[in-house]
C-alpha cells in the first residue's frame, strides 16, 4: 500500500479559497483523519485526491504516481486513479443489484466471468454481506448499502480507500458499530485511508492521525490524544470537544510554570508553561471539563494552587455523567464529573497539567 | 486472510475508450451551437443584403430597415401585437395563478382532477382549438348566437384584439398555472402555518403570505407568456387578418407570401427586430430567475392539510371552473367536431341536416393525406432523435468536466424565446445557403423536421434537467473512481436512471412535433406538406370543413398518444411548460 502525498493545494471558489496551501503525508497502512467543520475544505481536499476537483496549485501523489500536478498540468482522470471511495450517500446504483454494483468497476477492468464471481464472492465475504447479493439498494438498510458501498470500493484492490463522511446517514447507535467494524476492516486489509468527518467522537476514536481543519487551512495534525489534550490553536480545542478558555495575561514564568491572570477577574492559574512564554503575554489557556475536580464546600482533600470556590448556576444529568455550569466570581465554568455533588457553593480544582496554553 | 488477495497486482488497470470523451462532448456542443444559433446568422445576413440570398450580387445596405421602419403598417402591426401580448398575459397569469392557489391552497372539490385538466389546452393543438373556438365563439358561432338571441347578453367578438387575447390567455394560462402550482408545492407551508398560528386568518395569510411568496412565480411566468404571445401567428392569421388586424407575426407572413411583391430583405429585417425582442425578454427572465433556480425540484411534501376551508364557496367555485374548462376547452373542441361533420356551420340550420362525410374522406387523398403521413412520420422520427441528443446534451451541460457545458442551457433553452416564424425564415435563408445539403433539407421533410426539432429542443430539455438534477452526482462520481471513463459512466448508470425522463420527452415532444406549424409555413413545398401548414393555407382559402376533419387528428391523437404515455411509461406529460 503507497503513501499518500498533498502538498500546497490551493483551490478558490469565486473569492473564497476553500484550500490554503493543504500539506500533509499519510503513511503506509495508516488512517488519515480529516476533520473540520463544514465548508473547512476537507471534502474539497479529498475530491482532489480522488479527482473530482482540481485545486489551482498543488502536487497530489499516491505512491510513486503522480496524480495532480497544477504547475506541469498534470490531472490524472478519477477513472485512472484506481482509487477507492465511500461517499456520504454511499452512491450505490439504484438500478443495478448488489452483485452487479460490484461488478461493474470489474467489467470495466475486463476481467473474465468466472474471476468476476469468485472476486465478488470474497469481498461479500468481507464485508458480510453475502445473502444479499440479488438485492436491490432500496431493498437493504442504510447500514447493508454502506457495506455495499464500502464493498464496491475494494472489490477492485484499490491503491487507497478514501471516505468522505460514511457514517452521517447511519443512526447514532449503528454509527458506533459501523465505526468499530470499519476500523477493523481498514487495519485487516492494511489499507492505506483517507477519512472526512465533521465528527469528532468518530475521529478521535478511528484514526490513526488527525488533521484538523478550518477556513481551508491545515490547524493541527497530530494522533488524537495530541489532538485533544494538548491543541495547537484555540480553533482545534474548541471543535475537538467542550472545553473551558481562560484568557487573560501572565503575570509570572518560573521555570516550567506560568501564572495567568484572567481577565477581568482577580483569578489566577497556574498552568505548564508553554515555549517562549514570557511575562505579560496574551495568551489562552484551555481545560475540558472533565479534567476539573469538583469537591464538596468542606471536603479538603485538596487544596491551594487552582482551587477556586465556585456558585453552581445549573446542573444538568446526562446519563453517564454530570454537566454543572459554575461560577467563580467573574468567572464561568463548565465541569463534568461522574458523581453528582451536594451543595450550592463548591469546590473546583483545576490540576496543572490538565491546562494547556494556545496561541 | 483476504489480504494476500486484495493485493493491488493482480488487478488489470481499467481499459480507456477509443472515442476520447472530450471529443464526444465538443462535438455536441458545437451541433447545439450550430443548430440553435446556426439559423440566424443567415437571417442577419439576408436582412442587410439589398437583394435576396438566391440573386448573385448583393452589397450591403441598412435598406430592409429603413423601409420596415418608414412602413406605417409595421408600426401598427407592433401596437396590436403589445396590446394583445399585454392583454393575454394579465388575463392568464390572473386566471392561472388564481386556478393555482384555489388547487393548492384550498379545499375545492375535484382539485385534483382540476390540476390535470386546465392544462388541457396547452397540450391541444392549438391551430386546431383557434378553429373551435370560431365554430362556437366566432360571429355566427353556436355559443354567440346562443347569448346573443336567447339570452340577449352580448359576447366579446373574438377577431378584435380583446377576443383574440381571451383565445390565447386561455391556451397560455396553464404556464402561470404550473409555474405557480410547482412555487406553492415547493414553499414550506409551515411558512403559512406560522401566520396561522401568530392569529392571521385565512383569508389574511393569503394576502399577506401566499401570495407574495408567489411573486417571482408570477414574474416568470408572465415573461414567458409575453414572450410567447408576442409571436404568435395561428391568431392573428384566422381571426385578426380577416378583420384588418396585423401583428407583427402575421404582418411578416403576409409581407412573405404576397404573391406581387415578396419582400425577402424587409421580412428578414422585421424578424430581426421580433428575435431581437424576444432575446430580450429572454435575458430579462434569466435576470429575474437567476440561471437555474427555476428548476429546484419539486420536492415538498406529499400530503398537507388544506389551509383554507373555502365554506359556500366551494361548490360555486368548483362550478365556475367547470363552466371555464365547458366553455373554452370542451365546446370549442365538440364545435371542432361537428364543423368537421357537416357541410357548413350554422346554428340557424339543424346540423343533422347538413351531415356529410365529405371532409373526412377528403383526409384520405392528396394534399390531406400527404400532410398526415408526414406530420406522423416528423413526429416519430423528430421526437427519436431529438429525446437522444438532448438527453446526450443534457448530460454534456450537467455532468460533465466539459469546458463550455455552462453556455449550453441557455442556448438549448434559447428557442423557447423564439418566435416560430423566425426559425422558420432562418432555416430557409440557412437551407439555401449550405449547398447540396441543404438543397436535400430543403425538398424533403427532413428539413422541416429539423426546424421543428430545434424549436421544441427546450421542452425536452426542460423536461430531463429536474430528473437529472435528482440523480445524485455521487452516482456518476462512484463510477468514476471505480475505473469507468465519463461515456461509460454516462451509458451505463446515469441513462438508465434518465429513462423516465426520455420517455416523457419523448411523448411531449411527439405531441409538439405534431402539432407544430408556424416554422413550416416558410418552407413547406409541395410534397412536404404538415398538417398545421396545411390547415393555415387551406384555412385561408375557405376548405373549414377539411381543416377541422385535420384538426380533429390531431386533437385525436394527441389526446391518445398522452393518455397512453402518462398511463403506460407512469410520467408526467404535464411537463416542459412549466419552467
Amino acid at each position: 500500500m503507497p503513501e499518500i502525498t498533498v502538498a500546497g493545494l490551493v483551490k478558490t471558489f469565486g473569492d473564497q479559497r476553500a484550500l490554503d496551501h493543504v500539506d500533509f503525508n499519510v503513511g503506509d497502512g495508516e488512517l488519515f483523519t480529516l476533520l473540520g467543520p463544514s465548508g473547512c475544505g476537507k471534502s474539497t481536499t479529498l475530491m482532489s485526491i480522488a479527482g473530482f476537483q482540481h485545486p489551482e496549485e498543488g502536487r497530489i501523489r499516491v505512491g510513486d504516481v503522480a496524480v495532480f500536478d497544477a504547475a506541469k498540468r498534470l490531472a490524472l482522470a478519477a477513472e485512472h486513479r484506481n482509487l477507492g471511495i465511500v461517499f456520504q450517500s454511499y452512491a450505490v446504483w439504484p438500478h443495478m443489484t448488489v452483485y452487479e454494483n460490484l461488478a461493474f468497476p470489474l467489467k470495466v477492468r475486463r476481467l473474465k466471468r468466472a474471476g468476476i464471481r469468485s472476486r465478488i464472492a470474497e469481498t461479500l465475504e468481507l464485508v458480510e454481506m453475502t445473502p444479499y447479493e440479488k438485492r436491490y439498494p432500496h431493498e437493504l438498510s442504510g447500514g447493508q448499502q454502506q457495506r455495499v458501498a464500502l464493498a464496491r470500493a475494494l472489490v477492485y484492490s484499490p491503491s487507497v480507500l478514501l471516505l468522505d463522511e460514511p457514517f452521517s446517514n447511519l443512526d447514532a447507535k449503528l454509527r458506533i458499530r459501523a465505526r468499530a467494524w470499519v476500523k477493523d476492516l481498514q487495519h485487516r486489509l492494511g489499507l492505506t485511508t483517507i477519512f472526512v468527518t465533521h465528527d469528532q467522537d468518530e475521529a478521535l476514536s478511528m484514526s490513526d492521525r488527525i488533521a484538523v481543519m478550518s477556513a481551508g487551512e491545515i490547524q493541527q495534525i497530530g494522533v488524537p490524544e495530541d489532538v485533544y489534550h494538548r491543541p495547537a490553536n484555540r480553533f482545534v480545542a474548541e471543535f475537538v470537544g467542550r472545553v473551558n478558555l481562560f484568557e487573560g495575561v501572565v503575570a509570572g514564568v518560573d521555570g516550567g510554570e506560568a501564572v495567568l491572570e484572567i481577565d477581568g477577574s482577580a483569578r489566577r492559574l497556574t498552568v505548564r508553561a508553554a515555549e517562549g512564554a514570557r511575562v505579560s503575554d496574551r495568551v489562552t489557556v484551555v481545560v475540558r471539563p472533565e479534567a476539573m475536580t469538583l469537591l464538596a464546600n468542606g471536603d479538603a482533600s485538596v487544596n491551594g494552587t487552582n482551587t477556586w470556590d465556585a456558585d453552581v448556576h445549573s446542573t444538568a444529568f446526562l446519563g453517564d455523567h454530570y454537566e454543572y455550569e459554575l461560577e467563580a466570581g467573574a468567572v464561568k465554568l463548565i465541569a463534568q464529573t461522574s458523581r453528582p455533588v451536594d451543595g450550592s457553593r463548591i469546590k473546583v480544582h483545576i490540576p496543572q497539567d490538565a491546562c494547556s496554553m494556545v496561541e | 486472510m483476504a489480504t494476500t488477495s486484495h493485493a493491488t497486482e493482480a488487478m488489470p488497470r481499467p481499459r480507456r475508450s477509443i472515442i476520447p470523451a472530450s471529443l464526444v462532448q465538443w462535438l455536441t456542443w458545437a451541433f447545439v451551437v450550430a443548430l440553435v444559433l446556426g439559423p440566424f446568422l443567415p437571417l442577419a445576413y439576408a436582412s442587410v443584403r439589398d437583394r435576396p440570398l438566391y440573386e448573385a450580387g448583393g452589397v450591403f445596405t441598412i435598406e430592409p430597415y429603413r423601409e420596415l421602419f418608414r412602413e406605417r403598417a409595421f408600426w401598427h402591426a407592433w401596437w396590436n401585437t403589445l396590446q394583445f401580448a399585454a392583454l393575454t398575459t394579465a388575463m392568464a397569469v390572473a386566471l392561472g395563478a388564481a386556478v393555482a392557489i384555489l388547487c393548492a391552497r384550498t379545499d375545492l372539490p375535484g382539485r385534483r382532477a382540476f390540476t390535470k385538466l386546465v392544462l388541457l389546452p396547452l397540450l391541444l393543438p392549438s391551430l386546431g382549438m383557434v378553429l373551435g373556438w370560431i365554430a362556437v365563439w366566432g360571429e355566427g358561432g353556436y355559443i354567440t348566437s346562443f347569448f346573443n338571441q336567447r339570452l340577449h347578453i352580448g359576447v366579446p367578438a373574438i377577431d378584435t384584439i380583446l377576443g383574440m387575447a381571451l383565445v390565447e390567455a386561455t391556451r397560455l394560462m396553464p404556464i402561470a398555472f404550473l409555474t405557480c402550482q410547482a412555487a406553492l408545492v415547493r414553499a414550506d407551508s409551515s411558512l403559512e402555518d406560522a401566520a396561522r398560528s401568530a392569529g392571521a386568518t385565512p383569508l389574511r395569510v393569503l394576502r399577506s403570505i401566499t401570495i407574495p411568496m408567489l411573486r417571482p412565480a408570477l414574474l416568470n411566468s408572465a415573461t414567458l407568456i409575453f414572450t410567447l404571445s408576442i409571436a404568435v401567428l395561428g391568431i392573428p392569421l384566422l381571426l385578426g387578418v380577416p378583420n384588418n388586424i396585423q401583428f407583427v407575426s402575421s404582418y411578416l407572413y403576409t409581407l412573405w407570401t404576397s404573391g406581387t411583391s415578396p419582400d425577402p430583405g424587409a421580412v428578414s429585417a422585421g424578424a430581426m427586430v421580433l428575435l431581437l425582442a424576444a432575446t430580450l425578454l429572454l435575458l430579462i427572465r434569466n435576470r429575474l430567475l437567476g440561471a437555474e433556480a427555476r428548476f429546484v425540484s419539486v420536492g415538498g411534501k406529499a400530503s398537507r392539510v388544506a389551509l383554507l376551508s373555502l365554506g359556500t364557496w366551494r361548490w360555486p367555485l368548483a362550478g365556475l371552473i367547470t363552466l371555464y374548462l365547458l366553455f373554452t376547452t370542451l365546446l370549442p373542441v365538440l364545435g371542432l367536431a361537428l364543423m368537421s361533420f357537416v357541410v357548413f356551420l350554422t346554428p340557424l340550420i339543424a346540423p343533422w341536416d347538413l351531415l356529410t362525410w365529405s371532409h373526412w374522406q377528403m383526409l384520405d387523398d392528396g394534399i390531406f393525406r400527404n400532410s398526415i403521413q408526414n406530420s406522423v412520420t416528423i413526429a416519430v422520427v423528430g421526437a427519436v432523435l431529438a429525446t437522444a441528443f438532448v438527453t446526450l446534451a443534457t448530460l454534456v451541460a450537467h455532468r460533465s468536466p466539459f469546458r463550455l457545458r455552462r453556455t449550453l442551457p441557455f442556448l438549448m433553452l434559447y428557442p423557447r424565446a423564439t418566435p416560430g416564424i423566425i426559425i422558420g425564415i432562418g432555416f430557409f435563408w440557412a437551407y439555401l445557403l449550405t449547398g447540396a445539403l441543404g438543397d436535400w433539407f430543403r425538398n424533403s421533410i427532413w428539413g422541416i423536421m429539423l426546424a421543428f426539432c430545434i424549436r421544441n429542443l427546450p421542452l425536452a430539455y426542460i423536461v430531463m434537467y429536474p430528473t437529472l438534477a435528482r440523480i445524485g452526482e455521487e452516482l456518476d462520481r462512484a463510477g468514476r473512481a471505480a475505473g469507468a471513463g465519463w461515456w461509460t459512466t454516462s451509458r451505463r448508470i446515469v441513462l438508465p436512471l434518465l429513462r423516465p425522463a426520455m420517455f416523457a420527452a419523448f411523448i411531449l415532444l411527439f405531441v409538439e412535433l405534431l402539432n407544430d406549424y408556424d416554422p413550416a409555413v416558410f418552407l413547406v413545398k409541395p410534397g412536404t406538406e404538415v398538417m398545421g401548414a396545411t390547415m393555415l393555407s387551406q384555412f385561408i382559402q375557405g376548405a373549414v370543413g377539411p381543416v377541422a376533419a385535420l384538426a380533429m387528428v390531431q386533437v385525436a391523437v394527441t389526446v391518445v398518444v398522452l393518455a397512453v404515455g402518462s398511463k403506460v411509461f407512469k410520467i408526467n406529460t404535464t411537463g416542459g411548460h412549466d419552467a
